[in-house]
């Protein structure tokens, strides 16, 4: 019982992080623009969050913001290669995640941030809530990004699929010609989409550094990018499944090092290997169900081509 | 254009589609692209601390007038021929293998198996540990072709984390069982002198820029002479034409997928043989990435995947000395060969589009 307690409150932690990449992942993606350098946003943003940390002091929140800021900025570059540039968007994806990787690591030795530890953001102190017996340390013992994710979840559902905006947002990535013809501004609304959705993805990036490390190195997000973009797929681009999808990976990564303090033998780097493995497993197991390979937004991966059409 | 009348009217920045260009025209402003692309880098690295006389010496000077530097160049340009052939074959089937890298550690760990249990007489090492190799990448690449092929699923993805599976394994071998015991370090015993490469006689040169050469020959051949090179051109523009024209596109698939795997594990011997002589836990790192960005320049040309090639590994002895000398990480370079491949992918856009302004 204690182990099971014990697991479960640290799913939060660890689903975080994927739930608002996903959320921003789905963001960009449902206008259409395939987001491939998810990795190199991650990067960019966890490095912002502990530079922050480390050159301007204990300001967990402002550290948090930063980091998803960057991801804009680094996101806004993207959205101009890909919306106004028409950059093929595998390539520019792919640059992203180069691009970042050099530039977290020649900017944080510059400035000196790599490998000094700081405070970050610890868990909430809920009082007596905490006290309850079993929910109390799963529910009320967390950090409070962990309850503001459930609120970009219930915000970003209310704006994609009740409002107007939304709406566009999704027609834009089925149909931009249809959007164009309507008078919409196809190419505004994806560079929109990317940088709010670069953003969550920067958050996600700061919290692996303000909250989860408390220490910046080189590569520190590992490959979770990636992960991020399998979860995408997993939830057929909605964010219901997504919110899922970021749950059942917090409970796989959360049970790792569990397992290893119960006493559960295991060669290291076969553990480590685990998530890659599952990752590529919950991919296969997606696509045994056709709904899924169809259920990706129709001009996914297109550049829209005003001046081309026929 | 014609149908939208009052958008010709409206006034700001407008784009018409240009005449398709002239070769040398495209020429020019790839060599324009690249040179922005270098300047961005330069100036970044001016602000990092980095005098322009030491950049240009670092890069030209050094590298051109120095015979040792030089031969570096080529050695360092081997693989990534290399590894630039392997993203081609597969891009030219719309196969994009960002696995490279995973490819070469299985390669590395084929040939170094035959290398440390020694396996086979030492006359025909070489060439046992250059076909297991290319098996070992063609093993790791196996799985992600057979998912796309029969359940669809995104081979960019699968194929890269493949690449994080693969260096767990790598780090397993080499803090267990496969750790020096001679020195204790976490890489590969040394590989004995009939097991690397062979010099050719000229400075540091070796066996390894001669393999690139002949893939280089071979993939061309292939890609321009063959049947198959045919097949791999109607695929490339439209795989719905190649259904009608009754190409098996899975079968296609995977042939270009073994051939490409292959070509990566041979990449990481090269590396692992031709340059450091044994296997450590870093060989590989850049390489995936870097190959997919040069064929991406080289436009998957094999002649053009040499040249460009040659450019990138310049910028890798240039950037090791700038480590050494300035203190700058090795990083740079990667976000070099990034800029330089962004401001490539951007000039497109002024390839296909004239603006025009009317005010």
């Amino acid at each position: 019982m204690d182990f099971l307690i014990f697991w479960l409150s640290n799913v939060p932690g660890f689903a975080t992080p994927f739930a608002l990449g996903v959320l921003g992942m789905i963001i960009c993606e449902r206008s259409g623009v395939l987001n491939l350098g998810a990795e190199g946003f991650v990067l960019v943003g966890a490095m912002s969050g502990a530079g922050v940390l480390i050159s301007v002091g204990d300001v967990p929140f402002v550290a948090l913001l930063i980091a998803g800021l960057s991801g804009s900025l680094l996101g806004l570059l993207f959205g101009f290669l890909v919306t106004i540039l028409r950059v093929n968007q595998v390539i520019a994806g792919l640059i992203m995640v180069f691009l970042a990787q050099g530039l977290t690591s020649l900017l944080s030795r510059n400035m000196d941030w790599v490998n000094k530890p700081f405070a970050g953001l610890s868990k909430l102190n809920t009082g007596i809530l905490t006290e309850i017996p079993v929910i109390g340390p799963i529910i009320f013992q967390q950090d409070l990004l962990v309850y503001c994710t459930l609120l970009f979840y219930l915000v970003a559902f209310y704006f994609i699929y009740r409002t107007s905006i939304g709406l566009r947002l999704r027609a834009v990535g089925e149909n931009p010609d249809a959007v164009d013809a309507a008078g919409g501004d196809v190419i505004l609304i994806r560079l929109l989409a990317v940088t709010i959705g670069t953003f969550f993805l920067g958050l996600a990036g700061g919290y692996f550094t303000v909250v989860v490390s408390k220490i910046w190195v080189d590569g520190i997000s590992g490959g979770r990018g990636w992960i991020i973009i399998a979860l995408v797929i997993f939830a057929r681009w909605q964010l219901s499944r997504a919110l899922l999808g970021a749950v059942i990976f917090g409970c796989i990564e959360a049970l790792i090092p569990r397992l290893a303090a119960i006493g559960v033998q295991l060669p290291q780097y076969f553990v480590l290997m685990m998530p890659y493995a599952i990752t590529l497993l919950v991919m296969v197991w997606s696509n045994l169900n056709p709904k899924n390979i169809k259920a990706a937004p129709a001009s996914l991966g297109r550049p829209f081509l005003r001046e081309e059409r026929h | 254009m014609s149908s939208y009348p009052n958008v010709n009217k409206r006034k700001g920045v407008k784009l018409e589609l240009r005449d398709p260009m002239s070769f040398v025209n495209k020429f020019i402003v790839l060599i324009l692209s690249i040179s922005t692309g270098l300047f961005i880098s330069f100036v970044i690295l001016i602000l990092s601390g980095v005098s322009g006389s030491a950049l240009w010496k670092e890069f030209v000077v050094y590298i051109f007038t120095s015979e040792k530097n030089l031969s570096s160049v080529l050695i360092q340009a081997s693989p990534f021929v290399v590894a630039g052939l392997a993203a081609a074959v597969a891009f030219k089937a719309r196969f994009w293998n960002i696995g490279i890298e995973g490819q070469m550690i299985f390669g590395a760990i084929a040939a170094t198996y035959i290398a440390i249990n020694d396996i086979g007489p030492g006359s025909v090492r070489l060439l046992l540990m250059f076909t297991a190799a290319g098996l070992g990448g063609v093993f790791w690449i196996l799985l992600p072709a057979f998912l796309k092929i029969k359940l669809d699923v995104n081979e960019i993805i699968s194929t890269l984390l493949m690449n994080y599976i693969a260096f767990n394994f790598l780090l397993h071998l080499l803090y267990g069982s496969w750790r020096d015991p001679s020195t204790g370090f976490p890489n590969s015993e040394q590989y004995d002198v009939f097991e690397i490469l062979p010099l050719l006689g000229w400075q540091s040169l070796n066996f390894s820029s001669v393999i690139a050469v002949l893939l280089v020959v071979i993939i061309f051949w292939l890609f321009v002479s063959s049947r198959f090179g045919f097949v791999l051109n109607v695929l490339h523009a439209s795989s719905d034409m190649a259904k009608y024209m009754g190409i098996r596109v899975s079968l296609v698939i995977l042939i270009v997928t073994v051939v490409s795997g292959f070509l990566s594990g041979i990449c990481g011997f090269l590396v692992s043989s031709g340059i450091e002589s044994r296997m450590t836990q870093s060989f590989f790192l850049g390489f995936g990435f870097s190959g997919i960005l040069i064929s991406f320049l080289a436009r998957d040309n094999p002649i053009g995947i040499l040249v460009v090639s040659l450019l990138f590994a310049t910028l890798v002895i240039g950037g090791q000395s700038l480590q050494v000398f300035y203190q700058i990480p090795f990083a740079m370079v990667q976000l070099m060969q990034a800029i330089i491949v962004m401001c490539v992918a951007a000039s497109e856009f002024f390839i296909r589009y004239r603006l025009i302004f009317s005010f």
